[in-house]
């Protein structure tokens, strides 16, 4: 009973911090975590786009 | 933005003439400028002179493989006649017709000296323009040693001198050190001095820094910054960390036609941050470049150059949409020669 409730207690203040985070004003701190994420995405992408042949002939339908 | 000529012979890594650079001008297509060999990939043998590790370019370089991928923002008409009067002189005219910027006419002239110094280096090299108001923008670039490079370069508007700086670099086995004097007045007691460091600490990765002092009456203050680059088989990744934010590009040659940029800003002091990601697609035997790029700020940007061969022709469209702000640009540049 006493870890079901340290367990609840850490959700509780887990969702309650991710709200803050969500809903504050303070747009550069989420604006750096999303273009962060963005960059590494693009990163990624950029890594595997190695397949690319525009001059390579069509398949034959 | 250059010709597709510049385009498929990229321009020397270490030339001092950068197109689009404030206060710079830029190279006539066709013409060598002084280039800097690039920094070595892992595995590439040592330097002349038998040092383990190559020299790794200059500070500027770093990020300028990464930033060429990314088309260039074009806007109105621009007409470019290239004349080579010999091996060593060259002239340009350029039209320009344009709503947002001031249209003219700009006359350029390039000579290349006989002090050559390696297969596509001659030296010195004199850069200048000047348009139909009496604008200049001039540069001088002469190899003074074997390590030493030096550059003098000058812009004016009308009769009035915008900008005037002077820089000297020295190149080691396996470093570069630069130092920058910019605008410097004796009377006013003003100006600005910016050095620069870059060590190759092994054959892929270096580290630097840069320094910037700035004064005028009442005022002084220095920012410095860090940098450090690491080179793979086919890919650069660079990161420049400084008081004033932080700078991350990422370079990548997927194949022959296709490369791959990736590029982050973030400053503390306008509390922004944006990430862009670009592509450059060559085709030579189609002879076209296209470029295209999109931002987190929702701009979405493309150039597609074409040669009309067997003319001495090349065509350049470009476009750029700001969806945010609804705002669309087009441009359109014929070249000759």
């Amino acid at each position: 009973h006493l870890a079901d409730t340290l367990i609840q207690r850490n959700l509780q203040e887990w969702i309650s911090t991710a709200c803050r985070f969500a809903t504050d004003r303070n747009d550069f701190r989420r604006n750096l975590l999303v273009n962060l994420g963005l960059f590494a995405a693009r990163v990624w992408v950029a890594r595997n786009l190695s397949d690319f042949d525009l001059m390579s002939p069509q398949p034959i339908t | 933005m250059g010709s597709v000529l510049a385009a498929s012979s990229p321009p020397p890594p270490g030339s001092g003439v950068v197109q689009g650079a404030p206060g710079l001008v830029s190279a006539p297509p066709g013409f060598s400028m002084p280039s800097v060999p690039p920094p070595s990939v892992p595995g590439q043998p040592a330097g002349e002179t038998g040092s383990p590790l190559p020299n790794p370019g200059t500070y500027e370089e770093c990020h300028r493989k990464c930033k060429e991928v990314f088309p260039i923002q074009m806007e109105g008409v621009r007409l470019v006649v290239n004349k080579g009067l010999s091996n060593h002189f060259q002239v340009s005219h350029t039209v320009t017709l344009s709503t947002l910027a001031e249209s003219g006419y700009r006359f350029g002239a390039t000579y290349v000296g006989t002090q050559q110094t390696g297969p596509a280096e001659s030296f010195p090299v004199m850069v200048g323009d000047m348009d139909n108001t009496g604008s200049l923008n001039a540069q001088v670039i002469h190899q003074l040693t074997s390590a030493v490079r030096s550059k003098i370069a000058i812009q004016t508007q009308q009769h009035k001198f915008v900008n005037w700086q002077c820089d000297m670099e020295y190149r080691g086995d396996d470093f570069t050190s630069a130092v920058t004097l910019g605008n410097p007045d004796v009377l006013l007691g003003s100006g600005i001095i910016v050095a620069h460091y870059l060590q190759s600490i092994s054959p892929a990765l270096a580290l630097g820094g840069e320094l910037v002092y700035h004064r005028r009456p009442g005022e002084e203050g220095a920012v410095t910054s860090l940098m450090g680059r690491y080179t793979g088989n086919n890919y650069v990744a660079t990161l420049t960390l400084g008081g004033a934010g932080a700078h991350a590009t990422y370079y990548h040659r997927a194949n022959d036609q296709l490369q791959l940029g990736v590029e982050f800003e973030g400053s503390m002091r306008t509390q922004e941050t944006a990430v862009s990601f670009g592509y450059q697609l060559d085709l030579p035997k189609a002879n076209l470049l296209f470029k295209g790029s999109v931002d987190s700020n929702w701009v979405v940007g493309a150039v597609l150059e074409k040669k009309l061969l067997p003319l001495p022709l090349s065509l350049a469209l470009g476009a750029f949409l700001n969806q945010k702000k609804n705002k669309f640009q087009c441009g359109f540049n014929v070249t000759v020669g």
